[in-house]
């Protein structure tokens, strides 16, 4: 029980620990339809924050970490008639030890963890 | 951050057990993956170019992609648009099409092979897609041209 693999499973404590303090290391603007996708875009952001070239974000491919078309399917996805049935809101997930948001309207925002200040 | 070396497990679902009652005959179960490959131009573009070559590394299959999608010949693909095929290949498509056991994936070598439901994917796309994406897989299966 002590050592347990990370295959994706969301320790409660690992997540929403009051002691983790999230700070914004980057964003990159999504355009549904344009040419580039939602998982790039995604990537891009992580690899800017991570201060590297997005092909170094190696051995970890986005696909095991969070279902991309899901969220595309939920926000961005244009539905033939012209009609907006979107949801709004935002979607977060983790991946490696960043908390990455995806916004309704198109922001990818990726934090980092900052220690806490204590007074 | 240690670097674990995953033992890659290998879920085997043999469904041997299934009660011999209402289930659909197994080739029209099989479907999925055809549906599921064929579910994204890039992963269409991409299953055409297999039957062109079974064989490709990831990064001609990025020019190439990026060359059909931009409308210009392959040497003319700047390195930005590569870059953003070869991503959304790389975090995306080829691990879909590798779950769907469509096409393997050698991470070392970048050298992506068909596998084991890589025929009837590409028998159904030889079936549906003339009349549909007949310029994609005009293209696609056009020889790279460097």
């Amino acid at each position: 029980m002590s050592k347990r693999s990370d295959d994706g499973s969301v320790g409660g404590d690992d997540f929403s620990s009051a002691d983790t303090h999230w700070s914004q290391a980057a964003q990159r603007y999504y355009e549904p339809g344009g040419t580039g996708e939602l998982t790039t875009a995604i990537v891009y952001a992580i690899a800017d924050a991570q201060e590297v070239s997005p092909n170094e974000l190696r051995g970890r491919p986005l696909y095991e970490s969070v279902d991309v078309p899901a969220i595309e399917d939920a926000f961005f996805r244009p539905d033939g008639r012209g009609d907006s049935h979107h949801g709004v809101g935002s979607v977060e997930f983790r991946y490696t030890e960043y908390l990455v948001k995806v916004r309704s309207d198109g922001w990818v925002q990726v934090y980092e963890p900052t220690e806490p200040d204590r007074p | 951050m240690a670097d674990e070396s995953d033992p890659d497990e290998d879920v085997s679902s043999d469904a041997s057990a299934s009660p011999e009652a209402q289930l659909p005959p197994p080739e029209v179960l099989e479907l999925d993956p055809v549906y599921e490959a064929l579910g994204h131009p890039r992963r269409r573009y991409l299953c055409y170019t297999l039957l062109e070559d079974a064989e490709w590394s990831l990064t001609d299959l990025a020019t190439k992609i990026a060359a059909w999608e931009h409308d210009v010949p392959e040497h003319a693909v700047t390195r930005d648009q590569r870059q953003e095929v070869y991503i959304s290949l790389y975090h995306a498509h080829i691990p879909k099409l590798a779950d769907e056991g469509v096409i393997t994936f050698d991470e070392a070598t970048e050298r992506i092979e068909t596998a084991e439901h890589a025929e009837q994917v590409l028998t159904a796309l030889e079936g549906m897609g003339a009349s549909l994406d007949v310029n994609q897989e005009v293209h696609a299966r056009s020889d790279m041209n460097e």
